[in-house]
């Protein structure tokens, strides 16, 4: 018997994907940095390096470190602020064989707001990730993304300026991820990217120092793997909007790991680092995963592990 | 500088040949006609480990002549240990060549080439290319011991007069190598790469005497190809490695971070703001 190949489509709000790979924001540069050892067209998207209202210099370096069974980083947004780059850097980016997803960062309700209107009216960005979660930027008070009440504000505020697709990247450092979700949800948040990296700290013992500048980083890689797979399946029971599941994947099955969780698509980072063939891998071991359980789509294993997955995991305001 | 990755892919390779130089001294020599070909002096590669186990390391091109390219390191840590372990007939698949490279093309006579440490494996294609074209070249070649001074003879080979010291005096001047290229009469040009310190030590001396110096920078690198921004340096804004960023009227800088792995990793000394 022969089957047709699984589908790989999926669908984030009104964004559509041809494969359910996202690469992580910050990872991946514009995607031109990685176009000579990866093939773009076997991408869902690509999330953009986060840009702020005004300019950022980033931290100073040491930048990153390797630690076991993944990476410490605090790179700082380091971006040339919104107008340098509507006007300087985004143009070079139309034309990618695959969606694009704009980042956006802040230190207040207000420059989310500005920079997510911004940049979702222009073409060549297909949807909108709010990063309310980076670990590595000193904000006055509190993180966006440890507060329920501002990451409703942001999503709120970015909500009303746009109607493109809206992911909101959720922060672990917090004690309840779930209530941060059910805000976000009820904010107008289209989906959720599960999870943002992990703080953390390494210490040079011959200098006794920090060995990153800014003391603490974000850990990504596959030592956060198992932290990211429960948020993700407890996010899954909390809302029913669509999760972007990250975290340390480097295999097709650590993806499925995800899928079965509750995401509906997945994103790879750090992974890209080990190789830049990994996504297309991904994909390709997918397909016959599925297929060897005659299996039609990727959508089939979502939420299968998690007895308390809420369905239907659609965007509601559309008739598609 | 020459521009970018054009002709870098990722090749699967065979390990051919595997020397140890000296105790924590590896060379891989791969069976990499493409990589081979399209490498140029100052160029690196992103070895991904066999095991898939972490991040992929960057190491130079060391030498690249016909079908063959060489990898040269120092066993650092967990990754480069990894790699150190490969035997003949092992398969390595490498990204590149990336990053910029020295540019040979200057028309100085007398050059001076610094290398400190692991900074000796960048530079081996580029005193070849120099010495080709019949300039003087000096190698200015400094260790901590003898025992890490490595392959110095492939240099005097391919024509380079050769001056080492190493910190313990154990072979040549006992001291550090930038010592010896301050007390040397003054070349027209520099290339160098070695521990950061090394570096600061041969800019200070490049801009003092104004000579043109090419830094190769050494660093941790995330992803070894320009996404993750986690390996940088400041450089003046004017310069041509400055990545596109707003001036201070518009809320920017006159210094800015610029890739090592994607802008550098060679930078002219004169540019860097370190």
């Amino acid at each position: 018997m022969v089957n047709a190949r699984p589908r790989m489509a999926t669908r984030l709000g009104k964004l559509d994907l041809a494969y359910p790979t996202l690469m992580g924001s910050g990872c991946y540069g514009s995607g031109e940095e990685f176009a000579p050892f990866a093939d773009l067209s076997k991408l869902g998207a690509i999330v953009l390096k986060s840009v702020t209202r005004r300019p950022r210099l980033g931290n100073p370096m040491p930048r990153l470190v390797h630690t076991p069974g993944g990476m410490l980083n605090a790179i700082g947004l380091q971006n040339p602020g919104l107008d340098w780059y509507l006007e300087h850097e985004l143009h070079k980016y139309a034309g990618r064989p695959c969606k694009l997803v704009g980042s956006v960062a802040g230190f207040a309700v207000d420059d989310y707001a500005y920079v997510c209107e911004r940049l979702a009216a222009r073409d060549e960005i297909d949807a909108i990730e709010l990063n309310v979660s980076c670990p590595n930027v000193a904000s006055e008070g509190e993180t966006f993304g440890c507060s329920p009440r501002l990451t409703a504000s942001v999503v709120r505020a970015a909500r009303a300026t746009t109607d493109k697709t809206l992911i909101v990247k959720l922060s672990p450092n917090v004690t309840d991820i779930c209530e941060i979700a059910r805000e976000a949800e009820a904010a107008g948040a289209d989906a959720l990217a599960v999870i943002n990296t992990v703080r953390g700290m390494a210490i040079n013992v011959d200098s006794w120092r920090p060995r990153l500048a800014n003391v603490s980083g974000g850990l990504s890689g596959p030592a956060i793997r198992p932290i990211a797979v429960l948020a993700v399946y407890e996010v899954a029971q909390t809302v029913k909007i669509p999760i972007v599941g990250q975290g340390g994947i480097e295999t097709m099955s650590d993806a499925v790991e995800f899928f079965l969780a509750g995401a509906t698509a997945i994103s790879i980072g750090t992974a890209n680092f080990t190789d830049p063939r990994i996504p297309e891998r991904i994909v390709n071991e997918l397909q016959a995963y599925l297929a060897a359980r005659g299996l039609g789509a990727v959508d089939a294993i979502v939420g299968k592990a998690n007895v308390g997955f809420a369905t239907p995991h659609q965007y509601e305001g559309d008739e598609g | 500088m020459p521009t970018l990755h054009r002709n870098a892919g990722v090749h699967a390779t065979t390990v051919i040949e595997r020397r140890v130089l000296a105790p924590g001294v590896v060379s891989l020599t791969l069976d990499a006609p493409k990589l081979a070909s399209a490498s140029r002096p100052g160029q690196y590669v992103m070895a991904i480990p066999p095991s898939a186990q972490s991040a992929a390391t960057a190491l130079a091109v060391y030498e690249a002549e016909g079908k063959r390219a060489s990898l040269l390191f120092f066993l650092t840590g967990r990754r480069t240990r990894e790699l150190s372990e490969l035997r003949t007939g092992d398969p390595l698949d490498v990204v590149g060549p990336l990053g910029n490279g020295f540019d040979c093309a200057s028309d100085a006579r007398d050059v001076a080439i610094v290398a400190g440490g692991v900074g000796i494996a960048s530079v081996l294609l580029c005193a070849q290319a120099l010495a080709r074209e019949q300039r003087r070249v000096r190698l200015f070649y400094g260790a901590r011991t003898a025992d890490l001074i490595v392959d110095a003879q492939r240099f005097a080979d391919a024509g380079c007069e050769l001056v080492i010291t190493t910190d313990d005096g154990t072979r040549g001047d006992r001291g550090y190598v930038t010592d010896a290229l301050a007390r040397a009469p003054k070349p027209d040009a520099i290339f160098a790469c070695g521990p950061t310190p090394m570096l600061r030590a041969v800019a200070r001396i490049a801009v003092e005497s104004n000579i043109p110096a090419q830094l190769s920078l050494e660093e941790t690198f995330g992803c070894g190809v320009g996404g993750c921004w986690g390996c940088v340096v400041p450089v003046a804004r004017t310069s041509s490695q400055a990545p596109s960023f707003p001036p201070p009227e518009s809320g920017g800088s006159d210094v800015i971070y610029a890739r090592i792995c994607r802008e550098g990793p060679v930078f002219w000394a004169h540019e860097l703001r370190w």
